[in-house]
């Protein structure tokens, strides 16, 4: 049996193939590439499989960004937070643990005890606790994304609840000729930081780091601090996607 | 008829051989559309932000409908209780006392019973012709109960609000009586609505009443009410005299003893999930660390404050919750 599917994330889109229960094809394309290239519009989104070289598909689940359309038509469409806890028990096995996903623009953080959601807790209102707002200060220290996360030590402090007053605030210290690691490590810290107060109420041993941003060694590293386990998972980016696999082969 | 208050169900058995007109506080509180002038009432009089609101309505409740006396529960329900009886005391309201011991042994147990027979100066003879009349009433609130999870007939609102009423028996046991009893009639004759995901509630009765009818919207339903039920003692009969009646209580003995009861229900009931409904700034919160440990379904925890209906966040968690539930359930039917 294959299974597709598709998780349409705020930055890219995200696409497995799981093949009796392994997963056979990933693959990523811009959001607005995914859009315009492979999607046409009917009443309901159709999806070109064609175009994205998939075949011989027997079930599709979709599933994304809460506030876009991820209905697409012949995809089960299912909610994005149960897509990205069947990914992470698919991916480690486990039935209890906290699972913090950051994506492009939102934060998820969810409590699973015996296999079932029983607490989450999104961010609202804003994305300086997400993917982008590192990208942007990556940008602005005119540094690749992954080489700016191997930095944690001694992090400059940077207080801004705002991302783009946190740019803003980064210039000042550029300009105050902090070392570029210590400028990394602050950035690194602050979306931790603004991380912290959501995580407060999701006490546990094992944390399931998920997400574009579980990549990025420092954030991984101050969370170490709070949590016994801090678990990555092989494709973190894809854990939507794969959940969504994981649902259609067990639940359909 | 003079009425008395309760805070908590108490043998009422022997309140009514004494003449009196039971009125469980917290139906009077949760059930008036001022619900929250009672806690504002009982906020004003000095009771913190940081207290049970159950606390703070009954309260309210008590001094605003003129209640001139009360059965006060001093052990085996939470020490705010104890407080809460004291200021009524202090507003010039009668208290008796009434202890549910934590030994949980059958002798104290009787001891305790006999010394509330004896504050309202009534007989165990007396006091055991009325449990026996009683207990009428609750074999059909059995009846009630049965029609829910066997013949889904009942739905998990209804099954509350008739169980929740046996700790006063609404104030008059003949009238309670007819209304069950056409209640029961007029359900029997309905079809089954058979939901998906079959869910056991438990903890106190909740603020947030509309719980009954949201999860219904996710093909779920409760199939059990563990507190309201032993509000409506099911085991009655079992019981040989009142002592035995009161000793074999869940709600105010320890965790371990209610767990068993629960542990049986989920079983006979073949129940998927629990809601355990904990109020804000209350002790029971911390039992919810041995439910989880030893029911070995999946359990929420859904905490109420004041509010009368489920916040927004408290939504999307059940949403959840359920969600994922009806997903094992599909794979446990094929």
């Amino acid at each position: 049996m294959r299974t597709l599917g598709i998780d349409l994330g705020s930055r890219e889109v995200k696409i497995a193939v799981m093949e009796d229960g392994r997963i056979v094809n990933k693959s990523k394309v811009s959001t607005m590439t995914f859009y315009r290239e492979y999607c046409s519009f009917d009443g309901k989104i159709l999806v070109d499989l064609n175009k994205l070289e998939i075949d011989k598909i027997d079930k599709a689940i979709s599933t994304g960004y809460g506030r876009n359309n991820t209905d697409l038509r012949m995809f089960k469409a299912i909610n994005e937070i149960k897509a990205h806890v069947y990914g992470g028990i698919y991916q480690t096995g486990l039935k209890d643990f906290i699972l913090l996903d950051i994506g492009g623009q939102d934060v998820k953080v969810v409590k699973v005890e015996k296999g079932i959601i029983t607490d989450l807790d999104l961010n609202e209102k804003c994305a300086a606790s997400c993917g982008r707002y590192l990208e942007n200060m990556a940008n602005v220290l005119e540094i690749p994304l992954n080489s700016m996360s191997d930095y944690y030590d001694n992090p400059v402090e940077l207080n801004s609840t705002c991302a783009v007053f946190s740019e803003s605030e980064l210039i000042g210290k550029i300009a105050e000729g902090i070392d570029i690691k210590r400028l990394c490590a602050g950035v690194s810290y602050s979306l931790y930081k603004r991380l912290k107060p959501l995580m407060s109420n999701f006490n546990g041993k094992d944390l399931i780091v998920t997400g574009g941003v579980a990549t990025n060694k420092a954030v991984k590293h101050y969370l170490e601090r709070d949590y016994e386990n801090i678990i990555s998972v092989e494709e973190p980016q894809f854990n939507g996607a794969i959940g969504c696999c994981y649902y259609g082969e067990s639940f359909l | 008829m003079k009425k008395i208050g309760l805070t908590t169900t108490v043998p009422v058995e022997v309140l009514i051989t004494a003449g009196y007109r039971p009125v469980d506080l917290n139906n009077l509180f949760i059930t008036s559309d001022d619900y929250s002038k009672y806690i504002e009432i009982a906020e004003r009089d000095g009771f913190p932000k940081s207290l049970c609101a159950w606390i703070k309505g009954i309260y309210g409740a008590c001094v605003e409908n003129g209640i001139k006396e009360i059965v006060g529960v001093i052990e085996g329900d939470c020490s705010n209780t104890k407080a809460l009886a004291e200021v009524l005391e202090l507003r010039g309201i009668r208290v008796y006392p009434f202890s549910y011991p934590q030994s949980h042994r059958k002798e104290d147990v009787e001891v305790e019973i006999k010394k509330f027979m004896d504050i309202f100066h009534v007989s165990y003879e007396e006091v055991e012709v009325v449990r026996k009349r009683l207990n009428r009433i609750r074999r059909l609130a059995g009846e009630l109960d049965r029609l829910t999870y066997s013949h889904d007939k009942v739905s998990g609102f209804e099954n509350h609000l008739y169980q929740v009423s046996l700790s006063d028996f609404n104030g008059d046991a003949d009238e309670f009586e007819d209304e069950l009893e056409t209640f029961i009639m007029k359900v029997k004759k309905r079809d089954g609505s058979c939901k998906k995901v079959r869910l056991g509630y438990i903890g106190v009765p909740p603020m947030t009443i509309d719980i009954y009818d949201f999860v219904e919207r996710f093909d779920a339903s409760f199939v059990y009410n563990e507190v309201q039920r032993e509000f409506a003692f099911p085991r009655c009969e079992v019981a040989s005299n009142i002592y035995e009646q009161y000793y074999d209580y869940t709600y105010p003995y320890d965790v371990n003893y209610r767990i068993k009861e629960i542990k049986k229900q989920i079983e006979d009931r073949r129940i998927d999930g629990i809601v355990h409904y904990t109020q804000a700034f209350c002790y029971r919160a911390v039992e919810n660390i041995i439910l989880k440990d030893k029911l070995n379904v999946p359990i929420i925890n859904i905490e109420g404050d004041k509010m009368n209906s489920l916040d927004a966040r408290t939504k999307l968690r059940l949403e959840a919750f359920l969600d994922m539930l009806g997903d094992l359930k599909e794979v446990s039917c094929v």
